[in-house]
């Protein structure tokens, strides 16, 4: 065998195993999400479930709220769905905006001094756990505790540095000569951005967003930590039932799981060709 | 007009969010109060008492030096799966778009998600042990929620599982950015595959590899969600993370003021390692600008 095919056989081998370390976790909370409460512990565990079932999402689904009475949980996931989808686009696109607006007049005039990105990123830097205390005490005082409000400013303040990281690559790649030129022709402040940097920068901002959406999608601690049963998101509904030591309902925890993911996993797919070039954050010499 | 008009918002949200909470933190910590015990501006203060308590508090410096550990296991083995990975994949051939599409799956997943799903798949009788069990071909019953040490390595297994993905997104970006000139050149003057690789395509990603290890290591030092969903800290102590201890010290056991000393030792220390990451990557951006890689 010649040393190529040897190369080519030792990727595929790598690269096989680690698909099947990546998949195995998501094939099993799929398959579970379709199981019967009969199959979801079992020695040995079943793979293929017998009598595939829609009852698992049909419960989490139905309307009404989650409770937790006498060691039987019933887990519905409509209003937290919605919560966190307020919250997380609402947030995104608000750091987007301001973000995108810092990254750009810094790139083009300087804001906030030569190192104005680097105190933006130690903000980022600084664990949750450290403000979240004085928060609680700091939003009853302001009457922003569980409320939407609230969680969404904690969120545009906590994205905006990868906003700014991420968005600083994209308008690195306008270039400056087209932007000079336009002013030259007459063109407004307004104007260039909407013609110019806009356009050039769209996949950028897509990706941006995309990956701010899944941070604020995600986030547990502040959430839990600033909500109380208004506010209510997806990881919070996870963690609650999750502590609960009897009675775990894996089926349903598997479809909400399931319902969780799609949505975010669709849209990278989606912007999958853009997601290859936009993780380098500026840090790459074209 | 431009300069400042995205200035003065992200700067007043920063500002109106942190500052106050940066004080009152300070104030807290000065303070003796537990949230049973009436209002926070009505409690004795006791200056100091706290960071005492703090500092002789053997299960804090555990958490502490404990979040460390697992943060230098686990992003390392990031980094290098990540590299790795996205080195086989740079080349176009059969299936790379389907190898690149599975291995950035996983950083979609919400983290909460990633913890219960990985509680499903570790039980003792559980679909992990099977696979394991085939494979060593006797029955393999490592209990990975409820052992010591298998709990720690079941915690850090999910957080490189979660996150090998984005370094490999990072590092395929990087690749993918690479300047060709260079690599060229140094093709026609001779040099081999390994000699292009280490003298010239490695200084080039430096800046890249500096910026993945600052920010999955700032991520890291915040690990919360994998514990909680896991072991909930368990079994004992062994997966207590400091931010799951903090927010028990607050929380649970209402220790308010101790949790604000805590919190400011965490804080310092923290702030020592983001000073050198921030010098480290400012170094590197102002070589790249000035073009002396």
């Amino acid at each position: 065998m010649s040393r190529r095919h040897a190369f080519a056989g030792f990727r595929h081998g790598v690269l096989l195993v680690w698909a099947a370390v990546t998949l195995l976790p998501i094939y099993w909370m799929l398959i579970t999400s379709f199981k019967h409460s009969g199959e979801w512990v079992t020695w040995p565990p079943r793979w293929v479930p017998h009598e595939p079932t829609l009852v698992n999402y049909v419960k989490v689904l139905s309307s009404g709220t989650s409770t937790f009475e006498l060691g039987r949980q019933t887990l519905t996931v409509l209003t937290p769905l919605w919560n966190s989808l307020y919250v997380a686009s609402a947030s995104s696109l608000l750091a987007l905006l301001l973000g995108g607006a810092l990254a750009y007049s810094w790139a083009r005039f300087g804001t906030g001094g030569s190192r104005y990105p680097y105190n933006i990123l130690s903000i980022r830097m600084v664990p949750p756990i450290v403000i979240a205390v004085p928060f609680v005490v700091y939003y009853v005082t302001l009457r922003l505790l569980d409320t939407y409000t609230g969680l969404i400013l904690v969120y545009v303040a906590t994205s905006l540095p990868y906003v700014v990281w991420m968005m600083l690559a994209f308008i690195d790649e306008v270039p400056l000569e087209l932007e000079r030129a336009a002013r030259v022709m007459g063109a407004s402040r307004f104007r260039v951005l909407g013609s110019i940097v806009l356009p050039l920068t769209a996949s950028g901002l897509v990706v941006t967003f995309l990956f701010v959406f899944i941070l604020n999608w995600s986030e547990l601690l502040l959430a839990v930590t600033l909500t109380n049963t208004e506010v209510s998101t997806i990881p919070i509904t996870l963690n609650k039932f999750q502590s609960a030591n009897e009675g775990r309902d894996y089926g349903p925890q598997a479809a909400i799981g399931t319902i969780a993911t799609l949505p975010v996993v669709v849209l990278g797919f989606l912007i999958q060709k853009h997601l290859v070039k936009g993780f380098s954050f500026g840090m790459i010499r074209k | 007009m431009f300069k400042w008009l995205p200035f003065v918002p992200v700067q007043g949200l920063f500002v109106l969010l942190l500052l106050p909470n940066a004080l009152l933190l300070v104030y807290l910590s000065l303070l003796s109060w537990r949230i049973t015990r009436g209002a926070w501006w009505a409690a004795p203060l006791t200056w100091l008492d706290s960071f005492g308590v703090a500092l002789g508090d053997e299960r804090f410096l555990w958490a502490l030096a404990r979040t460390f550990a697992f943060a230098a296991v686990a992003v390392p083995l990031e980094l290098g799966l990540g590299f790795g990975l996205a080195l086989l994949c740079r080349e176009p051939f059969r299936g790379r778009r389907a190898y690149g599409t599975i291995f950035i799956v996983p950083m979609m997943i919400v983290p909460a998600v990633v913890g219960y799903d990985l509680s499903m798949l570790l039980i003792d009788q559980g679909p992990f042990n099977q696979v394991l069990s085939l494979l060593a071909g006797r029955p393999v019953t490592v209990r990975w929620l409820s052992d010591y040490t298998a709990a720690k390595l079941a915690v850090i297994g999910a957080d490189v599982w979660q996150w090998t993905s984005l370094m490999f997104l990072i590092f395929l970006s990087g690749l993918s950015g690479l300047p060709q000139d260079p690599i060229r050149a140094a093709r026609v003057m001779g040099a081999s595959r390994w000699q292009v690789f280490r003298y010239v395509e490695l200084p080039l990603l430096k800046p890249i590899i500096a910026i993945a290890l600052v920010l999955r290591s700032m991520e890291a030092l915040k690990i919360f969600d994998y514990p909680m969903l896991l072991t909930q800290g368990g079994p004992g102590n062994s997966t207590e993370t400091i931010a799951i201890y903090l927010w028990r010290m607050g929380w649970e056991f209402a220790r308010v003021s101790h949790a604000a000393a805590m919190s400011l030792i965490l804080l310092v220390v923290v702030a020592l390692y983001t000073f050198i990451a921030i010098r480290v990557l400012h170094r590197e951006r102002r070589r790249l600008v000035e073009g002396s890689v």
